[in-house]
């Protein structure tokens, strides 16, 4: 077959106009893909004990991402997605997880408690996905817990170690030589913080006088024995008493109400669990010579300005979302995020993503400075607030950080 | 100073005491309306979580504590009332299937009317706190409210045995709990009973509210439920025909219910409701008409 000298011309510009509009149209598929939006699934607990942390954590979060998306993360914008668990009820978890997993979540936030977040860990985990909970303060979130899978798995909260240690250093600083140790059992993170306290208070020199525990009806439901905790402690006087339970389980208020109308007076130490005003009664014996450390001062008068500034902004917008200083973890566990995607070059990939994060060394963030380990995969080192709580009033009293971590899987 | 045996301590014996005292009440409370109804109320626990609220909140709104004690009560026999007006009395005819899922229908509702409208973190009834204090009693020192528990149950479970056994509406109350077909046939009139059962047992909700509220202090929408469970377990180990034995059923698992939960070591009191409710599945296999009933007569079951 023979073709004009004109048809070949007209054929090799057909070619070249071919080639041109396929690698515009390769070029505008790639450009379109770069910019999907980053989607964050967060399974929160919306109406059970966990809510007061999960949600202020998620509010402030959102304002976080606002703020992120304005410039955005290597052109992308950020989406969360979320979905309630109802209680951390376990079925209701692991169809959160399996739906935002279904909605397109690139990484998965998750509950503040590693014993009810497992549904949602392990769901993401099989996945592959970096699976993240803004304030599980335990070294749990992680491979200690689930095994090689876990590597993908991160906590922005305090290792407890490192929180019970710093309470061990307040109480060593305040001059509490002896303490009565009160364990309220339900949940990892409680035990963990008391046994962390005990290990640096006696190696401080601290002498532990009686060493009760109990479990709180939130979970345990029926249980009263925290009457008999009390009982107990009110026998065997110390310099402090510490108890790590939380104001939104059921055991706080009474074990303290029943220490303090036997005339016991002496202070009460809590973690981060025990934050907050909003469990004081509004009637009858007024709660005093109570105190906690915790991440922020909720109340106005932390030492960060921009915590300041959010905590005034969540408060406007519903009080509840600024009931404790947990709500940092939200913004901090976003910052965290952002930069682990920008140095992983802007790859969602869990094991790229988790790889970056177990470097992370003094990364700032609205919580301060944040590291993880090759084995720590929650936070330590963190400069912790000192709230006092007199007459049901929250009394700002520093800061504490702790100075060694016993019982690290580190050390 | 320590009982001989098994760590157990004179307030962990008088904790146990108060516990069953209440759940004596409520056992009664229930008793008495499956005597004339033949209903077993699964939402008694949700009269006695409304009569905390309302407790709860008379503190907060600075009511003196009498007023908040009296809200209460109002409250909750309020709610008695208007469940059997709207719930009970419309499905009176029907099986007993019917009625004992509306109380589970009454039950969920109400829990979900309260997790909607107080959330799921409750409010505190702080004001009768103080009852907490504990009285030093020949050296041991013993809650007030433990003595003023099992006090208050003694009274209220002497004034219903006079009611019964003394006055017509007690006596016709007892003649329905026998047969009620037979007690209308002589007269007895069945709403007026009913609503007696109704507002009595009411009463001991409002009672067991203002116990278990000055106990727990926090009021959240699943108070009482699980004491509730407890309780019907008690009212069937001791036998659910007769008010007696309903009551030592629900003295019984309440007293042991204090006892265990201070004698177990706490990383073992976890197991409580399993011992207690193997305790009851074991009694029943050994005596099917209940640990307290008279007579060995044959139980229908199906």
């Amino acid at each position: 077959m023979r073709v004009s000298k004109r048809a070949r011309w007209a054929l090799v510009i057909v070619a070249a106009a071919a080639l041109v509009l396929a690698a515009a149209a390769a070029a505008r598929t790639s450009s379109s893909s770069a910019k999907k939006p980053i989607v964050i699934g967060w399974a929160f607990d919306n109406k059970g004990p966990m809510q007061p942390f999960d949600t202020p954590a998620l509010a402030a979060a959102q304002l976080e991402v606002a703020k992120v998306n304005k410039k955005g993360v290597d052109g992308r914008k950020i989406v969360i997605k979320t979905c309630k668990t109802q209680g951390d009820d376990p079925t209701t978890s692991k169809t959160c997880a399996d739906k935002l997993i279904s909605q397109g979540a690139n990484v998965i936030f998750t509950t503040c408690d590693v014993d009810l977040a497992s549904p949602v860990v392990q769901e993401s985990l099989k996945h592959h996905l970096l699976t993240i909970a803004p304030c599980i303060g335990t070294d749990q979130m992680g491979p200690k817990r689930f095994g090689k899978a876990g590597k993908l798995a991160y906590s922005f909260g305090n290792v407890a170690q490192d929180e019970g240690s710093a309470m061990a250093q307040l109480a060593w600083n305040k001059g509490w030589k002896t303490a009565d140790l009160a364990t309220d059992t339900v949940i990892v993170y409680f035990k963990a913080v008391v046994t962390a306290f005990k290990a640096r208070f006696k190696q401080l020199g601290g002498k532990i006088n009686y060493e009760t525990s109990y479990q709180d009806p939130a979970l345990q439901q029926g249980s009263t024995n925290f009457h008999n905790a009390a009982s107990g402690i009110e026998q065997h006087p110390a310099k402090v008493i510490v108890t790590v339970t939380s104001g939104s389980y059921g055991a706080q208020l009474p074990f303290i109400t029943d220490l303090r109308t036997a005339g016991v007076n002496t202070p009460i130490l809590n973690s981060w669990a025990g934050d907050g005003t909003y469990w004081l009664p509004t009637s009858g014996p007024k709660v005093t010579n109570y105190w906690y450390v915790t991440y922020a001062n909720a109340f106005g008068h932390d030492p960060s300005a921009a915590v300041n500034k959010l905590a005034k902004t969540l408060r406007a917008a519903n009080p509840f979302n600024a009931a404790t200083g947990g709500f940092v973890t939200g913004p901090a566990a976003i910052d965290g995020l952002v930069t682990a995607i920008k140095r992983a070059n802007g790859s969602l990939l869990g094991s790229k993503l988790a790889a970056v994060m177990e470097k992370f060394h003094k990364v700032p963030t609205l919580s301060g400075n944040v590291s993880f380990s090759k084995k720590l995969h929650s936070v330590f080192g963190r400069e912790y607030r000192v709230v006092e709580i007199n007459n049901n009033k929250p009394i700002a009293k520093g800061t504490i950080t702790a100075k060694v971590v016993p019982n690290s899987p580190d050390a | 100073m320590t009982l001989a045996f098994l760590n157990l301590t004179w307030p962990t014996f008088a904790n146990g005491l108060a516990l069953g005292g209440v759940y004596a009440l409520m056992a009664v409370g229930i008793g008495l309306v499956f005597g004339v109804l033949r209903l077993v109320n699964f939402a008694y626990g949700q009269l006695i979580m409304a009569g905390a609220f309302a407790l709860a909140f008379g503190s907060q709104w600075g009511f003196p504590n009498w007023a908040s004690i009296l809200f209460c009560f109002g409250v909750v026999l309020g709610l008695s009332v208007l469940m059997d007006l709207l719930v009970f009395r419309p499905l009176r005819t029907h099986s007993p299937a019917v009625m004992l899922v509306a109380t589970f229908a009454v039950a969920f509702l109400l829990q979900n009317i309260a997790l909607l409208a107080f959330g799921p973190l409750g409010k505190s009834a702080g004001a009768l706190a103080i009852l907490n204090a504990p009285w030093d009693i020949g050296g041991v020192f013993i809650k007030k409210i433990a003595v003023i528990s099992f006090a208050t149950a003694v009274g209220c479970l002497v004034i219903l045995q006079l009611l019964l056994t003394r006055t017509p509406l007690g006596l016709h109350m007892r003649a329905a709990a026998m047969d009620f077909r037979t007690a209308r046939l002589l007269g007895v009139r069945a709403n007026w009973v009913i609503s007696g059962a109704v507002i009595v047992s009411g009463l001991f909700a409002a009672v067991s509210a203002v116990m278990l509220s000055v106990q727990e202090l926090t009021v959240v929408p699943t108070f009482g439920t699980q004491d509730t469970i407890l309780v019907l377990a008690g009212v069937v180990l001791g036998g659910l025909n007769r008010p007696i034995p309903a009551t030592l059923g629900g003295f019984s698992i309440g007293f042991a219910n204090g006892i265990l939960g201070g004698v177990l070591p706490s990383n073992q009191s976890q197991y409580l409701p399993s011992f207690l409710f193997a305790a009851v599945i074991v009694v029943l296999l050994v005596r099917p008409n209940g640990l307290f009933a008279r007579g060995g007569g044959t139980v229908e079951r199906v």
